[in-house]
């Protein structure tokens, strides 16, 4: 059986009392603010954390503005696939992806999702940039991104699926290409 | 033994509303022109992180409410209420801090599933999926430290003060897609009336009726969850109370106890 001791309590003598009444504020107050304290280094500590997630990827633009400081270093991509430019050869898949009119050439060497089929999606691709000429639509390049990780970045609209009425693979989302100053290819 | 009238009808238009969303979501609405039929997915996906958020507002409100009816010690009449309004927001608090962590739980694993079809990976560390975590983890913490031994009037107070610190992250699981690069998709409905939608017509309103559906289901659970809570409260008590008449049942001591 459990004990529920002390069996008789006298009271307290009344100076010990008020003794304890204000030590246990005070030690009350050190409480709240050692748990402030707390949840402000932890505040301040996720908001710097995420700031790195903030760079989640870099969009194909500016992973070419930021080409000499990135090196050989692997970061992630993000661009619209170009259909036509989409190519398979010996496991190995090439393809360009644009961000704001900013082509770039890659070379990616895993299977990729089953949406990478969908025409112009967006993609995150894990890898660094390599050096090589290559010929994108936006004109010669000194270098292409080497990628073994794809992942499909869908867009947050959602649209049946409608058999009367199968887009123009060839037509970018509205918009996309408008201030482009070249063509992309079509299918 | 927590049944009721009103709960058993609950849970009967819960149960059809449930059969109903699943034809809506399966069969009536289509599929997406992208995704194809994993989008079904998002009939559970979304609406579940709706009802989690909701839960988890609800147990912070109701932990400042406990927070607020033991902020003194009132002696009396004054001071029974407030002890019992205390109670009640304590067991509101915990109620739907479960079920919050329940629906946390199931969006989880349900994103997990959508990601691995139309992202091609089960997990990434982006900033929505890993404030979603941190959102699990302290609401769980939330209820570890419901179940520390304690007195229930402190243990009531600090895991009121653990709830409000963990709802500061809520805001940021829901704006994390606007305030940083994710691989997530931004928000596709806006908070408010007149806010963008990005849904065809069938499955905007599919994803409400699934809404309504969970908003039903978790009603149901929470109110059996808090009467489960109320039994466990009072079989405690009524356990103390076996103590004491066995301890008053004893033979009186010569030297009393005192206080150091």
């Amino acid at each position: 059986m459990t004990d529920l001791s002390p069996r008789h309590l006298l009271p307290a003598e009344p100076d010990r009392a008020d003794a304890r009444r204000v030590l246990g504020r005070r030690r009350k107050a050190m409480i709240v603010g050692f748990v402030v304290l707390l949840v402000i280094a932890a505040g301040a500590a996720t908001v710097a954390g995420l700031r790195n997630a903030t760079l989640f990827f870099r969009n194909a633009d500016e992973a070419i503005a930021e080409r000499v400081e990135l090196g050989d270093r692997r970061f992630r991509l993000q661009g619209r696939v170009v259909p036509a430019s989409v190519a398979v050869d010996t496991g190995v898949t090439t393809f360009e992806v644009i961000h704001n009119c900013a082509s770039v050439s890659v070379r990616h060497s895993v299977d990729p999702p089953d949406l990478f089929e969908s025409p112009w999606i967006p993609v995150v691709l894990e890898g660094r940039w390599v050096q090589g000429d290559v010929v994108t639509v936006a004109g010669r390049d000194t270098h292409f991104f080497s990628s073994d990780n794809m992942l499909v970045k869908h867009t947050n609209e959602y649209v049946a699926a409608n058999e009367d009425r199968v887009p123009d693979p060839n037509e970018p989302p509205e918009g996309f290409l408008d201030d482009c100053p070249f063509e992309v290819p079509r299918l | 033994m927590t049944g009721s009238v009103a709960t058993r009808v609950l849970g009967a238009i819960g149960l059809a509303a449930a059969a109903v969303m699943a034809i809506l979501a399966l069969w009536v609405s289509p599929a997406d022109a992208v995704q194809g039929d994993a989008v079904r997915l998002m009939y559970v996906h979304v609406p579940s992180i709706w009802v989690a958020y909701g839960s988890f507002v609800l147990t912070a409100f109701a932990s400042a409410r406990v927070l607020w009816r033991t902020r003194s010690g009132a002696g009396g009449t004054e001071g029974v209420i407030a002890d019992r309004q205390a109670r009640h927001w304590d067991r509101v608090a915990g109620a739907a801090a479960e079920l919050g962590v329940m629906f946390t739980g199931l969006t989880l694993v349900t994103g997990s599933l959508w990601g691995k079809v139309t992202w091609g990976t089960y997990w990434q560390w982006d900033a929505r999926l890993t404030t979603t975590v941190l959102l699990f983890v302290t609401h769980l913490g939330y209820l570890a430290l419901r179940r520390l031994p304690a007195e229930s009037r402190a243990r009531a107070r600090r895991s009121a003060v653990m709830a409000l610190i963990a709802v500061v992250n809520l805001p940021i699981v829901h704006y994390s897609v606007d305030w940083w690069r994710t691989l997530h998709q931004e928000a596709s409905l806006e908070i408010g009336i007149g806010g963008d939608r990005n849904y065809s017509g069938e499955m905007y309103w599919t994803l409400l009726y699934s809404w309504a559906t969970f908003t039903l289901i978790a009603l149901w659970i929470g109110i059996h969850r808090y009467r489960v809570l109320r039994l466990e409260e009072l079989a405690e008590e009524a356990a103390l109370e076996e103590l004491l008449s066995v301890r008053r049942s004893e033979p009186s001591h010569d030297e009393p106890v005192t206080e150091r």
